[in-house]
């Protein structure tokens, strides 16, 4: 027991010396400060303390100790959030024993050395939602990280952020019943129709229903289907066509789960519907036509200006890199979008601010304000310019990467 | 008298429906003149509120003070930036299959499978490019001759620019070869080819011994290579690795190629190589690759433009219509000048230097007096983001309206209003 203590202490001990070491100030001088929380800010000053933003404005003393940034006539912006992103894991994202998984956790497989780590801190993401694969119905749980930290732990800042559950046919993609032949290998399983990926989302939710209302509290697996019919675990629904949308805007007034729409595809076409129900939507990988980017897959109606049709019905929508690993940058994503139509204001908000409010981390990232944490970027010009490069980015209060 | 009556009529109908089809401005003018906010001369410095005189689609004049004479249609372009259209020296695209499955074509030629109505020449004109060299795709070995086109025309015939223009050579082996076999097929050839033209020649030099006519004519399936060799037509040779760089130099320097090489991501590894020799290059579309150091682990962002403009190679930009972004000439050029290249050098490699590259710069690449009416009205400057291409002029002829662009209206406009099921599952 006493063992037990004192190493418990010395746990302890160890995050309050690494508080030490770095407790000096950092303040960061720049021309103009976009906090995205509110107006931008011109000749202002960021204080930062302990990874934290310690103050922000104009005509902050600065202390005589800390170590100034001076970013000159540079725009400084919050990091970005990338709400779909390219997990930096080892090996398959998909667990393939069966088709309702939603105990396999993302945080359980992140590899803090993945390469994949310094070319997403490069293109300005200083956080990413990260989640299983979508060969499953319910593929499992996506958790919240950033890109820093020696150990998986480290990494994350909101473990159980989402459920992820599939609506889209990509559960169905190559399976077979095992009619004439014994089941040989994964693709002899359910579902091959779209019905039947329906009919698994709902039994599922049921047993979980009737789980909720039992007093035997024995099975991992209904116990998070109960939370998040319980509103404690948002769904993350991928869905492309029109049709889907729908269903999923049905499923969750039927059983009274927190949506978010992943991809949406065609979410356009259904946009009043989505802005009505006030369900966010984390937007998928952008496509110029139908079987560009290898889409051989559904949602193949595609509107360059889904975003911005998406917003100005009233939606939350967030831009992504669409889970792809070597896709655009955040930044470029949201030039584009702008270019398609979407209002300027709301399409930074799209990378900063909305997917973290979605993400349920607005307390910590998303925008530059007092207490929050020190993700931040100095940049060459305006952020929505091609032109414009990233010159540093600030991770947790420290410099991560620095342009030669 | 009657008959008098109606003639009159007859002429002022006339008279009124060219009045009409001026008002549309479409038709080719004999002299036009277009008054710009800004013109991007590509050779010269930049213009504000420049003027440029137009005759039978060609440039007579352009400037700040020139003076426009009374019979000249004027185009108001004040808030447009107007530049040369975009050139794209390379592409493979816009053909119904880019390859031939056998290694040795020389004698084909894209001519023969370009598709007018592929979406690729319509997307290409709505993102500003005037004139595009449609070569072989880069798995045949002498794949055949290219085309210069324009990406407007409802025949392969409307569209062309240039026939016979640039042959493809592939260093990547294909199917199941290897490079060694890959390089021993072409030296073949080549040493095959030698010795049918020492043949040819002595035939036709016995033939004179004799005083006997000769009419014969080279194998017209060996002619391209022949004009290879004579320099009527320049080499693309195309680089997987950058091990084929020095392969591809070694063919230039033996066979006194005219030579554009044609990159993959992984031969800016050869840039000194490239740059010793000066040869002109057109780079790969993907242009930051990232790469482990193998000294540190790091990994480490590498800018291939910069690359090669910091080794002094000339070079174009050619685009990826799959990829986001890539697919722009403006967006290749505007990537280049966030990594420091000077936007100058970056406007010229998707005008001037391409057009170079595929012989058309006497007609295309800048806005000079002599060379043809084609360009770009912008919405913006060129490199900017969110400037769109408003109109294109091809020799005097606007081709291409961005507000009557159906198309596009339907990709960036909500569609009608879709009924809403009353019950939907």
């Amino acid at each position: 027991m006493r063992t037990c203590v004192i190493l418990l202490s010395f746990l302890l001990l160890i995050p309050a010396l690494a508080q030490d070491e770095q407790s000096e100030v950092t303040a960061i001088k720049a021309g103009k400060i976009l906090t995205i929380s509110g107006s931008p800010i011109t000749d202002g000053i960021i204080l930062i303390k302990d990874g934290k933003i310690a103050d922000i404005g104009t005509g902050i003393e600065i202390p005589e100790n800390a170590s100034v940034i001076n970013a000159g006539q540079k725009i400084v912006m919050p990091g970005l959030v990338d709400a779909s992103a390219a997990p930096p894991v080892r090996g398959d994202l998909n667990e393939e024993h069966k088709e309702i998984t939603p105990t396999v956790r993302i945080s359980t497989a992140l590899d803090p050395q993945s390469k994949v780590l310094k070319r997403i801190v490069q293109t300005g993401t200083t956080t990413l939602y990260v989640s299983p694969g979508l060969r499953n119905v319910i593929a499992g749980l996506g958790a919240v990280v950033k890109p820093t930290g020696k150990i998986p732990k480290e990494m994350v800042i909101k473990e159980d952020a989402a459920l992820t559950i599939v609506m889209s046919m990509d559960p169905t993609y190559g399976n077979q019943t095992p009619r004439s032949q014994p089941p040989r290998n994964f693709y002899f399983r359910r579902p091959t129709t779209r019905m039947a990926i329906i009919w698994m989302l709902r039994k599922s939710f049921f047993d979980a229903q009737k789980y909720a209302a039992s007093k035997e509290k024995d099975d991992p697996e209904m116990q998070i289907l109960a939370s998040a019919l319980d509103d404690k675990i948002p769904v993350r629904l991928n869905v492309r066509r029109a049709i889907n949308i729908r269903t999923a805007l049905k499923l969750a007034d039927e059983y009274d789960f927190q949506l978010i729409l992943d991809e949406c595809t065609e979410g356009y076409k259904v946009a009043e519907e989505i802005a009505e129900k006030q369900v966010p939507v984390v937007l998928g990988p952008f496509y110029y036509y139908p079987g560009s980017l290898g889409q051989s897959r559904e949602g193949r109606e595609v509107n360059w200006n889904n975003a911005g049709i998406l917003t100005k019905a009233g939606a939350k929508v967030a831009l992504t890199s669409g889970a792809q690993a070597q896709s655009i940058d955040l930044l470029t994503a949201a030039a584009f979008a702008v270019r398609h139509g979407m209002p300027r204001d709301k399409a930074l908000k799209a990378i900063t601010a909305t997917p973290a409010e979605i993400l349920g981390v607005a307390d910590k990232v998303g925008t530059l304000e007092k207490g929050k944490d020190a993700d931040i970027l100095i940049l060459s010009g305006d952020p929505l310019e091609v032109t414009t490069r990233i010159e540093k980015v600030i991770l947790n209060g420290k410099i991560v990467y620095k342009a030669e | 008298m009657k008959s008098k009556f109606y003639i009159a009529l007859v002429t002022m109908f006339l008279a009124a429906s060219v009045i009409n089809a001026s008002a549309r401005a479409a038709p080719v003018r004999k002299k036009l003149a277009i008054k710009a906010g800004s013109i991007i001369t590509i050779t010269g410095a930049d213009i504000r509120n420049g003027t440029i005189l137009i005759e039978d689609g060609i440039i007579k004049a352009v400037g700040k003070n020139v003076e426009i004479p009374w019979d000249a249609f004027v185009i108001e372009a004040k808030d447009r930036v107007v530049m040369p259209g975009f050139v794209l020296a390379h592409t493979s695209s816009g053909l119904d299959r880019a390859n031939e499955n056998i290694p040795e074509v020389p004698f084909l030629s894209t001519f023969d499978s370009i598709d007018p109505v592929s979406f690729y020449f319509e997307d290409s004109l709505r993102d500003g490019v005037v004139a595009m060299l449609v070569l072989p795709g880069n798995n045949t070995l002498l794949g055949g001759t290219g085309t210069v086109v324009k990406p407007h025309g409802r025949t392969v015939e409307a569209m062309l620019i240039k026939r016979y223009t640039g042959l493809k050579i592939s260093l990547r082996p294909a199917g199941n070869t290897s490079r060694m076999g890959h390089m021993q097929r072409f030296r073949r050839y080549m040493s095959d080819l030698k010795d049918y033209l020492e043949e040819y020649e002595q035939r036709k030099a016995d033939a004179k011994e004799e005083k006997k006519p000769f009419d014969e004519e080279i194998d017209p399936r060996k002619q391209a290579m022949v004009d290879l060799l004579n320099i009527k037509l320049t080499a693309f040779i195309y680089c997987d690795i950058a091990a084929d760089v020095p392969k591809a130099l070694e063919i230039h320097e033996t066979y006194k190629f005219n030579t554009v090489l044609v990159l993959s991501p992984d031969c800016y590894k050869a840039a000194g190589l490239i740059a010793q020799k000066k040869l002109p290059v057109i780079l790969p579309s993907q242009l930051v690759v990232w790469e482990t150091n193998e000294e540190t682990n790091e990994e480490e962002m590498k800018v291939i433009p910069m690359i090669f403009h910091k080794a002094g190679v000339k070079f174009a930009f050619q685009t990826d219509t799959s990829q986001y972004g890539s697919r722009y000439l403006w967006y290749q050029a505007a990537t280049a000048v966030r990594h420091g290249m000077k936007r100058t050098e970056a406007l010229k490699s998707i005008t001037l230097y391409p057009a170079q590259f595929i012989g058309v710069d006497d007609r295309l690449g800048s806005i000079q007096a002599g060379k043809e009416a084609t360009f770009i009205f912008l919405t913006s400057d060129p490199l900017d983001a969110q400037a769109w291409v408003d109109k294109v002029m091809i020799a005097g002829e606007i081709v291409y309206e961005k507000e009557k662009d159906k198309r596009l209206k339907k990709l960036l406009e909500k569609p009608e209003e879709i009924q809403k099921p009353k019950d939907t599952d």
